[in-house]
C-alpha cells in the first residue's frame, strides 16, 4: 500500500496570507528570508526595550557606579530603600495627584465636547455642518503655531478679563478641542444605523434623549479608544503645563520631570524620577492594550 | 386639507427642532475650537503688524515685525535646521515603520512580542524619552551608546555635543518615540490587501520583489503619503525635543523654528517676534496643509 507521509502542521505550513505563504516556506529561500526578517525584528524589538530597562535600572546605581570604567548595563545591587527615599524626599505623590486632576479633567472635556460634536456631526447633521466640520477638521494641521496668542487667550480671558494662569482649566479646555477624536467619534457613529435613531424618534424621543438612551450605551468601544489616547496624553502632555502650570503647586509629573532634571538632580537620580513617570503608562497600556489596534481601525486609515 | 398643512407644520417644526438641539449641542465644540484653534490665529496674524504693550496691541507698524525676524542673523540658519530635522526624519523615520510593519505581517512566531515591545516606546511620556535618549547620548563612559562602543572595544566619543550629529540623533529618539504609533496604522492597513492578489501575482511568476512592487505598494500607497505629509507637518513643529535635549546648542546647531518661537515668547520676551514668526509658519504650514487636501481627496476618489 502506498501511503504518504501525513504532511507535519506547523506555524509556517498554515500560513495563507501574506507575501509569504506555506508555498515559499517550503523552499530554502523561503526560510533564508523568514530568518532575516526575524533577526531584524528581533534587533529593532531590542532597541526598543533596552533603554527602558536600562533606565529602569540603572536609576538604582550609585553616582561612582554610574561612570565607573569598564561600565555595568546591571547595577550591582538593587536598593530599595534609594526608590522610597527618593519618592518621598521628592513629594512625588503630589505630582502624581495632580497629574490624576489634570487627567480627569481632560478626559471629561475631551469625551463630552468632541463626543457631542462627533455625534451631531454624523447623526443630526443640522444646517451650518458641513462649515463647523471644515473648521473643526482644518485645525488638526495647524496646532503648535500661535503660541503667544493661545498664551494671551489664557492670560485674559476675551469677556470676562480673568487670568487663568496656573489653573488646570486651560489645559482641560485644549483636550476638549480635539479634532483626532471628533473625527473618530464620527466615524464611529457612522457605524450606527440610522433606523435605530428613527425608531427611537417615532416613540417620541428627543435628541438628547435618544444620544443618552442609545447613543451613549453603544459608545462604549469608542470611549474605551479616546480614553486611552486621552489619558497617556494627558500624561506626556508637556509644553502647555509647563507654560501654565510650571513652578506652581499644580505642577504635573511630565512638568516636574522637566524642571527637577534640568536644575536639581543626580543624572542617576533623573533615571529614577523617568522610571518612575514611565509605570503608570505601562499598568494602563496592560489593561487597555487590546483597544489600541481597534481605535486604528475606527480612524478610518484602512486602506 | 387643514390636515396636510398641519401635517407640514409639524414637519417643519421637527426639522426646526432638529437643527436647534443639533447646534446646542454642537455647540461647546464650537466654542472650544473657536477659542483654542481659530481666535489665536486670527489674533496672532492681525497683532502681528503691531508693536505690543504688555499684551495688547499698541501702535501699527506695518511689516517691521517680520522685517526683525527675517533679518535676524540666526533666521536663515534656523530655517535650513527645520529643514534638515525634516529631512532626516523622512530618511530615519518615514521608512523604518513601514518596513518593520510589512516584516511584522509576515512574521509567524513571537508576534506579540513585537506587539508590545514595538509598542512599549509609544507609551513611554515626550518628556521621558528625551531625557532617556539625552542620558543614553551622554559623553561619558555613563552613557549607553558609549558603553556599546566600550562593548566593542572601541573609546567613548561626543554624541549631542557634536553640531553634525545633533539634529540626526535627535531625530532618532523621535523616531525610536513614536514609530510605533505609525506602525500599528501600516499593519491595520495591511490586513485589507486582498490575499487573491497575491495569489495571481504568484501564479503569474511574481517573486518576492514582484508581489510587493505589483500588490503590496498599489494599496499601501493611500495610507504611505497621507502620513507622509503627516510627518513632515509634525516635525516642522519641533520644539520640545531639542528643547529638553540640547537647549538648541551646541553653538544654535539643533535650533529648530518652533525653539526659536518658544524662546522669543517666554525666554527673550520678545512677543512681537513671536507672533511674526508664528505667521510666517503658519503661511509655511498652510502650504503644506493644502497639499495634504489635495492628497487627501486625490485618495478618496
Amino acid at each position: 500500500m502506498n501511503t504518504t507521509k501525513p504532511k507535519r502542521v506547523t506555524k509556517f505550513s498554515t500560513k495563507t496570507n501574506g507575501l509569504l505563504n506555506y508555498s515559499d516556506f517550503a523552499t530554502f529561500k523561503g526560510k533564508i528570508i523568514y530568518a532575516i526578517i526575524f533577526l531584524l525584528m528581533l534587533t529593532v524589538s531590542l532597541i526598543c526595550l533596552v533603554p527602558v530597562i536600562w533606565v529602569a535600572v540603572s536609576g538604582f546605581k550609585d553616582v561612582s557606579e554610574m561612570y565607573a570604567i569598564p561600565p555595568t548595563f546591571f547595577p550591582k545591587h538593587f536598593d530599595f530603600g534609594k526608590l522610597l527615599d527618593f519618592w518621598n524626599r521628592v513629594n512625588v505623590f503630589k505630582y502624581f495627584k495632580n497629574s490624576l486632576i489634570l487627567i480627569v479633567g481632560c478626559l471629561s472635556f475631551d469625551i463630552i465636547a468632541n463626543g457631542l460634536a462627533g455625534y451631531v456631526l454624523s447623526r443630526i447633521k443640522p444646517v451650518g455642518a458641513r462649515v463647523i466640520e471644515k473648521m473643526i477638521f482644518a485645525s488638526m494641521l495647524l496646532s503648535g503655531v500661535s503660541l503667544i496668542p493661545l498664551y494671551i487667550s489664557f492670560v485674559d480671558v476675551p469677556f470676562f478679563h480673568i487670568n487663568l494662569s496656573g489653573s488646570y482649566l486651560p489645559i482641560w479646555m485644549m483636550a476638549g478641542a480635539n479634532a483626532f477624536n471628533v473625527l473618530l467619534f464620527r466615524n464611529f457613529f457612522n457605524g450606527i444605523p440610522m433606523s435605530y435613531l428613527e425608531a427611537a424618534r417615532i416613540d417620541g424621543c428627543t435628541d438628547l434623549g435618544i444620544f443618552g438612551r442609545i447613543i451613549v450605551p453603544m459608545s462604549k468601544p469608542i470611549i474605551m479608544v479616546v480614553s486611552i489616547f486621552s489619558i497617556t496624553g494627558t500624561w506626556s502632555n508637556f509644553m502647555w503645563p509647563y507654560l501654565i502650570l510650571g513652578s506652581t503647586e499644580k505642577e504635573p509629573v511630565s512638568v516636574m520631570l522637566y524642571t527637577l532634571t534640568s536644575t536639581v538632580l543626580r543624572d542617576d537620580e533623573s533615571m529614577l524620577l523617568t522610571m518612575i513617570s514611565i509605570v503608570p503608562m505601562i499598568i494602563v497600556y496592560a489593561f487597555f492594550s487590546k483597544y489600541i489596534i481597534g481605535g486604528v481601525n475606527m480612524s478610518g486609515l484602512k486602506g | 386639507m387643514q390636515k396636510n398643512a398641519k401635517k407640514g407644520q409639524g414637519k417643519l417644526k421637527g426639522v426646526l427642532n432638529r437643527n436647534i438641539s443639533g447646534w446646542v449641542l454642537i455647540l461647546p465644540s464650537v466654542l472650544l475650537f473657536t477659542y483654542i484653534i481659530w481666535r489665536p490665529i486670527i489674533i496672532g496674524i492681525a497683532y502681528s503688524f503691531f508693536s505690543l504693550d504688555g499684551f495688547s496691541p499698541a501702535i501699527f507698524i506695518g511689516v517691521s515685525n517680520y522685517k526683525d525676524v527675517l533679518t535676524d542673523t540666526n533666521f536663515l540658519q534656523t530655517l535650513w535646521n527645520t529643514v534638515q530635522y525634516v529631512f532626516w526624519s523622512l530618511v530615519i523615520g518615514f521608512p523604518l515603520p513601514f518596513i518593520c510593519a510589512v516584516m511584522m505581517n509576515e512574521l509567524v512566531h513571537c508576534k506579540s512580542f513585537f506587539k508590545i515591545s514595538t509598542y512599549l516606546p509609544v507609551i513611554i511620556p515626550g518628556i521621558a524619552t528625551c531625557l532617556i535618549w539625552k542620558i543614553a547620548y551622554m559623553d561619558g563612559s555613563g552613557g549607553l551608546l558609549n558603553m556599546v562602543r566600550y562593548m566593542f572595544g572601541a573609546e567613548a566619543t561626543t554624541w549631542l555635543s557634536n553640531k553634525d550629529q545633533v539634529i540626526p540623533l535627535i531625530i532618532i529618539s523621535m523616531t525610536w518615540n513614536t514609530f510605533g504609533r505609525t506602525l500599528v496604522m501600516y499593519l491595520s492597513t495591511l490586513q485589507g490587501v486582498n490575499q487573491e492578489l497575491y495569489e495571481a501575482a504568484r501564479l503569474d511568476g511574481a517573486g518576492l520583489f514582484g508581489r510587493i512592487r505589483y500588490v503590496l505598494f498599489p494599496h499601501m500607497r493611500g495610507v504611505l503619503l497621507l502620513l507622509l505629509i503627516n510627518q513632515i507637518i509634525a516635525v516642522f513643529n519641533v520644539t520640545e525635543q531639542p528643547l529638553v535635549m540640547t537647549s538648541g546648542g551646541p553653538n544654535g546647531a539643533s535650533m529648530s523654528l518652533g525653539l526659536t518661537n518658544y524662546f522669543y515668547a517666554f525666554k527673550y520676551g520678545q512677543y512681537e517676534k513671536s507672533l511674526a514668526l508664528g505667521v510666517i509658519t503658519f503661511c509655511l504650514l498652510s502650504v503644506l496643509t493644502f497639499i495634504y487636501f489635495m492628497v487627501d481627496k486625490r485618495i478618496n476618489d
